[in-house]
């Protein structure tokens, strides 16, 4: 019988230490699943490094994605260091005026901003307004929606080159608006509701309390209806560049309004879904322009579409609306990304491709990717200005009226 | 403790017995979700036995396994609880011929509650606790995992016009998802966590060992590294653990005692889904010998 592998350790305290390192290390550990482990540990001590591994593992992480860091990070504490589990560090060091009963902890070491008044970080609220002198406060943060449409018309025809940031951020919040009328399928989901053709036997009975349990009102309820899935592939190469910014923006409205899938691609395929979640445009945009380390340099479309449907992410695609940004220029052959798209034309609902190019006069597709790719699109729209931009957006708005 | 199994190698030994095989992680993952008593969400690609371990559980275990098969729509009366509206208006005329009045009190009792899958694993009074299979999570609307978080979290669900059942034992519950869509963080932190990887080719072995006993080992062994290359391929759905025991049976009942191209093409059906994924590995098995010199598909 082998002895077990952390006999004498203060339980807590490692899996307090391992979960701050697995935090430094990009894993999202709460403290409930600091404290499985604690549990697991005590339940019983692992007995070897692998299962040690395991139970670390199996309490600590909770998505696929959080599994490399974690191997990462649990390699780097007990494979690449020497880890202090000997004997000297088994028995708790007293001080000299401890008595032998005394249990001690360690206690982490003061956090070094408290001293210039900032206060405990994780007690302290965040601002609610920025202050004037704030650094970080942008005009954008504090810009009035009133000012969006005047605004808008007088920057409705100017190429996304010649856009400033400003101006930039002012397309992204009203892109956000734009998307009231996203399409809608019916679910199989039933809700009470007037027009609906089924009576509901719960809440018809349940109202029936009040009239002496005869049911004088029936309730109806019909299906709800939820936002078509879309997904959004954004072509960031180097013939990209003035429209990658614009299209970022399209990607966060869509992920914002509608819960849509959004990636970057330019010779590999990213997903920025998370990324573009943040409250602030800003800082949504900079993370997922951060992110993208392959940005301005060749396109692989094919490969990159068919990582998406190689990807589990690809179950987005079925039976949703995918929305392709890219002119088309592309250093594969034609014949794959005919290949590729073919595929992701039998699993989505719409394929739309928008294109910066498709708005010059005498525009023909003779881009051979392009021309390969167009077979299997529903719609080639232009994008290139906020008066095309708008236009894709009333496009995608009208697909589950024409359907 | 609902079980005498005190550590991950009692669960390899038990679940082996029941012609179940597991390796470190998934024996240490089941172990924790026995011994901690809590849910234990499994993901994985399709087809790695995330199912099959639950089902396995049950057998081992000697419990009841009660199963929710999770799809859109999904909604609490048909995996918590419901009345029987029937049987309450029965009462009520009943009552009413006898010139009887009833009250809520009469008529929102256990006398009328139908147990759906949750709420039977709750007031299950069997000698084991049983297993609970929540199966395809992912397939459920967001909205039905927030019913579940008092359940996962206190294994208890509260009807209003009764109160609380608690389960006075823990059923053990193993969630499955195949993440078409992602889980709410709420009901990852309810869970312990396993991710399950497809089977070395050694283990995959030794599974299909005990799933077609027919096959023969040169089948068996040509079978699993055939797989593993076809997993290489780019495929709409690379063959599971599932389609892989499937496809051997096929081959084992068409008496194939070694994997020859022309078999490989007669019974792809059960290994390749789309087909896109069947033209790619008719492709891949004319460009390969698969141990036989010279013959090809």
């Amino acid at each position: 019988m082998s002895q077990p592998l952390l006999r004498g350790v203060d339980r807590a305290a490692f899996a307090a230490s391992l979960t701050a390192k697995l935090r430094a290390g990009g894993v999202a550990v709460g403290l409930t699943a600091t404290e499985d482990l604690t549990r697991a540990l005590a339940a019983s001590l692992p007995t070897s490094p692998s299962r040690l591994y395991w139970v670390a593992r199996v309490t600590l992480v909770r998505r696929q994605s959080e599994l490399a860091a974690f191997d990462a990070v649990f390699a780097a504490v007990f494979d690449d260091a020497v880890i202090a589990i000997g004997r000297a560090n088994r028995t708790p060091q007293r001080p000299p005026d401890a008595s032998p009963g005394d249990a001690l902890m360690p206690v982490p070491r003061a956090n070094q901003d408290e001293a210039d008044g900032a206060g405990l970080p994780w007690v302290t609220l965040p601002s609610v307004v920025a202050l004037p002198d704030d650094p970080s406060a942008t005009d954008a943060d504090q810009a009035v929606p009133l000012r969006v449409v005047s605004e808008l018309e007088a920057l409705s025809r100017l190429p996304f080159e010649q856009l400033s940031e400003a101006q930039t951020q002012l397309l992204g919040r009203w892109l956000e608006q734009q998307l009231a009328g996203w399409p809608t399928r019916r679910t199989r989901r039933r809700r009470p509701g007037p027009g609906g053709r089924e009576v509901a036997l719960r809440p018809t009975i349940a109202r029936s309390r009040r009239t002496g349990w005869d049911p004088v009102e029936l309730v109806r309820v019909r299906p709800v209806r939820k936002p078509r899935r879309v997904v959004v592939l954004c072509d960031v190469s180097q013939s990209m560049q003035p429209q990658v910014t614009p299209y970022v923006h399209l990607m966060r409205a869509l992920v914002l309004g509608v819960g849509g899938e959004a990636f970057a691609f330019a010779t590999s395929l990213t997903r920025l879904t998370t990324v573009l979640r943040h409250r602030s445009a800003v800082v949504a945009v900079e993370q997922a322009t951060a992110q993208v380390s392959d940005r301005y340099g060749g396109t692989r479309i094919a490969a990159s579409v068919q990582a998406l449907l190689a990807s589990h992410h690809a179950e987005a695609v079925r039976g949703g609306v995918v929305v392709i940004g890219s002119d088309g220029w592309d250093s594969e052959p034609p014949q794959d990304l005919a290949r590729a798209m073919a595929r992701l034309r039998r699993r989505a609902y719409r394929v739309v491709w928008i294109n910066p190019r498709a708005a010059a006069p005498g525009f023909e597709p003779l881009v051979g990717t392009m021309a390969a790719a167009l077979p299997y699109c529903d719609d080639l729209l232009a994008a290139d200005t906020f008066d095309s931009l708008a236009a894709v957006v009333a496009e995608l708005g009208s697909l589950s009226s024409r359907a | 403790m609902t079980q005498p199994w005190t550590s991950a190698d009692d669960v390899r030994r038990e679940l082996d017995a029941v012609d179940y095989l597991v390796d470190d992680g998934m024996a240490t993952a089941l172990h924790l979700a026995l011994t901690l008593e809590q849910p234990l969400l499994l993901e994985g690609e399709p087809g790695v036995g995330k199912t099959a371990a639950a089902k396995a559980l049950a057998r081992a275990l000697g419990a009841d396994l009660i199963r929710l098969q999770c799809y859109e729509g999904l909604t609490a009366s048909e995996a918590l609880y419901e009345w029987n509206y029937q049987r309450q208006l029965l009462a009520i005329r009943l009552a009413e011929s006898r010139h009887e009045t009833l009250s809520d009190a009469d008529l929102f009792t256990e006398e009328f509650l139908q147990e759906r899958p949750i709420l039977q694993a709750i007031r299950a009074k069997g000698p084991v606790a049983p297993v609970l299979l929540i199966d395809e999570i992912d397939r459920a609307d967001d909205e039905f995992e927030a019913l579940l978080f008092e359940f996962l979290g206190e294994a208890s669900v509260t009807i209003p016009e009764i109160g609380t059942f608690v389960a006075q034992r823990r059923p053990v519950v193993v969630l499955t998802s195949n993440r078409s869509r992602e889980l709410h963080d709420a009901l990852r932190r309810r869970c312990l966590y396993h991710w399950i990887d497809f089977p070395e080719p050694t283990r995959a072995a030794d599974i299909l060992r005990r799933a077609v006993p027919a096959a023969t080992e040169p089948l068996i062994g040509s079978a699993t590294e055939f797989v593993g290359r076809v997993r290489g391929l780019d495929l709409d759905k690379p063959p599971g653990m599932a389609e892989t025991i499937d496809w051997v049976s096929a081959l084992a009942a068409l008496g194939a005692a070694e994997l020859v191209p022309q078999d490989v093409v007669r019974s792809l059906s059960a290994l390749a889904k789309t087909p896109d994924d069947r033209a790619s590995i008719i492709a891949a098995v004319e460009g390969a010998t698969l141990g036989q010199p010279g013959s090809t598909g």
